[in-house]
């Protein structure tokens, strides 16, 4: 029962020295202010970073024609490459060992029309794998299908930007809209995506939302390229069975390309899981800085407790030895100095835990910066600030129990 | 018998010497016995308190209270005995200003691991005993020096020790305040408390029933004071 004195004790002591108390505890608030930021800073980018690589699907590889100029282009025709074509898909599909699935896809960039508005679009055709390839789901209707497929049908999805350009509030699902000379009758509304607002490695950036997909098969019987140069198809998708043999895939890929073109480097690889780790792993320097300073600003924390606790031993000297006159043991005496370092450790913990969690929404309410807030790093940082209020309340503790009751009864 | 030393010497060892305070002291203490310690400032009177009171052990000799040997103990042990068989009377109350009276009175028995109930019930009774029951919520700082060092004998009764030991309680008390003081020991001794007052003051030295002068590290005579003694009963 000597605790919960202790503990009032140690809280009276709070109240009373507001000002001082307040001020002891700044480095702690901002220790573990800056500990709960940093750390969703730190897990809000990670988890951007990750939705945006899952749309690509993580266990893919992917496969695009390089953008070249006119001159470029007329050369590698000249020296024999025809670009991606399907056939390449298809001997990576035969040759190439751990290949779950492989899709190909064209494109071309015109206008869709439906009525009297119009969108700016890409009119991606696809292979049925597709959707089971990449994370595609529809918000109404469905995506194109094998049926679709083989019988060359004229039927598209909209993607979801598209979709809310031409349509508003009606319903597109059985509508026709007008691409090039195309009617496409709408089967499919796709769900909205996460915007792809940056580059991922050669892939280029786009608002994968502004796309229309239809059947490979329509698409090579009733579109055409502007450039006569231009190759069969645009990309290649590869689904590999197991994340770690992307690399050792891709290379046997690159292998196959190259004999197929010439020698012709007119295409990338792009492995989207690779450059997801690339980046988390430049991303550790970043956040080891980061844990770095909320280390020493808690460290800066309890030196400012310790200081504070040994002016106040000091202080308390003569009361000190009065307690010791009425039988409190050298064991008494630091437990009631610890348990005064750790109250205003605590509490320091608790304001910078409403500090940093009203920090991190702040930051992503008003700027880009995403923050995520997992429940672990708030028992960290509280953790840390006991833990601080322990350690830095030791050494005066220990100054206080040491004190010789003759003399410290006698101090003035 | 309550207290015995025996050839009890003091010195402080300050660096590169050493200062010697009392020599030879051999003293007896029955029970119930009511006496006053006098000497001049620097006869070593107040070492004898803190030795007497637990607060400090003796170089070489032997002090016994109630059958255990102080002088051995350990500073665990030294504290459980200040806690529970000494009572200290201060000068100057020596009362916590942060705590009220009530507070105040019940920190030995904080120390004594004395659960809630029971304390406040002891801490009142004994406030009671020295007349202060209307004053329990007050702070010291509410507080005359009258009434301060009355809470002071209250939580010094608090633990029924086996002494009282008052360091000058009238020090800091105009006279009249200081009588009303002595009249509450002698009632005190009277409920069958053990008192040992130290002072340099005859006047005060002669409500007790004994008087031990003390000089320059010995005790020059200890005797009784009769008129007291008859006046008493």
């Amino acid at each position: 029962m000597q605790y919960e004195e202790n503990i009032r004790l140690a809280i009276r002591g709070l109240i009373d020295h507001k000002f001082r108390s307040f001020l002891t505890m700044l480095g702690i608030i901002f220790g573990v202010a800056s500990v709960i930021t940093m750390l969703s800073i730190g897990e809000g980018a990670k988890r951007a970073a990750i939705a945006k690589y899952q749309d690509l699907g993580v266990n893919n590889i992917i496969i695009r024609e390089k953008k070249l100029s006119d001159d470029e282009l007329e050369e590698v025709r000249a020296k024999f490459s025809q670009g991606l074509s399907i056939q390449d898909a298809t001997v990576i599909k035969e040759i190439v060992p751990g290949v779950l699935r492989i899709a190909s896809q064209a494109e071309i960039s015109t206008e869709v029309k439906y009525t009297d508005k119009s969108a700016k679009s890409t009119i991606i055709g696809i292979t049925p794998e597709y959707v089971e390839m990449l994370n595609f789901k529809t918000a109404k209707g469905d995506f194109i299908t094998k049926d679709h497929y083989n019988r060359n049908l004229k039927v598209c999805v909209l993607g979801a930007g598209v979709a809310a350009n031409l349509f508003r509030n009606e319903d597109p699902i059985g509508k026709m809209v007008k691409v090039e000379d195309q009617w496409l009758e709408v089967v499919g509304v796709l769900k909205s995506k996460t915007l792809f607002t940056e580059t991922v490695g050669e892939l280029a950036a786009r608002d994968l939302n502004t796309d229309i997909y239809v059947p490979l098969s329509t698409f090579l019987k009733r579109f055409t390229h502007e450039n006569i140069l231009a190759s069969e198809i645009q990309q290649i998708t590869v689904q590999v069975d197991n994340s770690n043999r992307l690399v050792e895939t891709s290379q046997l890929i690159n292998a196959i390309l190259l004999r197929h073109h010439f020698n012709n480097i007119d295409y990338n690889i792009v492995i989207p899981y690779e450059l997801l780790k690339q980046e988390e792993k430049e991303k550790e320097i970043y956040n080891f800085l980061l844990g770095a300073i909320a280390a020493i600003s808690l460290l800066v924390g309890g030196i400012g407790i310790m200081n504070i606790m040994l002016a106040t031993v000091m202080e308390r000297t003569r009361e000190i030895g009065i307690r010791r006159a009425i039988g409190a043991r050298k064991s008494d005496i630091m437990s009631q100095f610890v348990t005064e370092a750790v109250a205003i450790s605590i509490t320091g913990g608790i304001i910078g835990v409403i500090l940093g969690v009203s920090l991190s929404l702040t930051v992503s309410l008003f700027t880009d910066v995403s923050t995520y807030i997992r429940l672990y790093s708030i028992f960290i940082a509280f953790g840390f600030s006991v833990l601080v209020g322990i350690c830095f309340g030791y050494l005066p503790a220990k100054n206080a129990a040491n004190l010789k009751p003759v003399d410290s009864i006698r101090y003035e | 018998m309550l207290i015995e030393i025996k050839s009890l010497f003091k010195s402080y060892d300050m660096g590169d010497v050493v200062v010697p305070v009392l020599f030879d002291i051999n003293l007896q203490i029955r029970k119930n016995e009511y006496l006053a310690i006098m000497g001049p400032s620097g006869s070593g009177k107040s070492t004898l308190m803190n030795i007497l009171g637990c607060l400090d052990t003796p170089t070489e000799g032997q002090y016994f209270l109630n059958k255990t040997d102080v002088s051995s103990l350990d500073d665990n042990a030294l504290s459980a005995m200040r806690n529970k068989e000494i009572g200290f009377i201060f000068q100057n109350f020596n009362l916590l200003p942060r705590l009220n009276a009530l507070q105040n009175v019940e920190l030995p028995l904080v120390y004594a691991g004395v659960k809630n109930a029971e304390r406040r019930e002891r801490a009142l009774m004994a406030l009671e005993r020295v007349g202060l029951s209307d004053r329990i919520l007050h702070k010291s700082s509410e507080m005359s020096g009258g009434q301060r060092q009355r809470v002071a004998i209250a939580r010094a009764l608090v633990s029924k020790p086996g002494i009282l030991l008052a360091d000058e309680p009238t020090g800091a008390l105009d006279s009249k305040t200081g009588e009303e003081i002595m009249r509450l020991f002698d009632e005190l001794n009277k409920d069958g408390n053990t008192i040992i007052l130290i002072t340099h003051e005859q006047e005060i030295a002669n409500y007790a029933h004994r008087t031990i002068f003390i000089k320059d590290g010995l005790i020059h005579s200890d005797n009784l004071n009769q008129k007291k003694i008859l006046n008493f009963n």
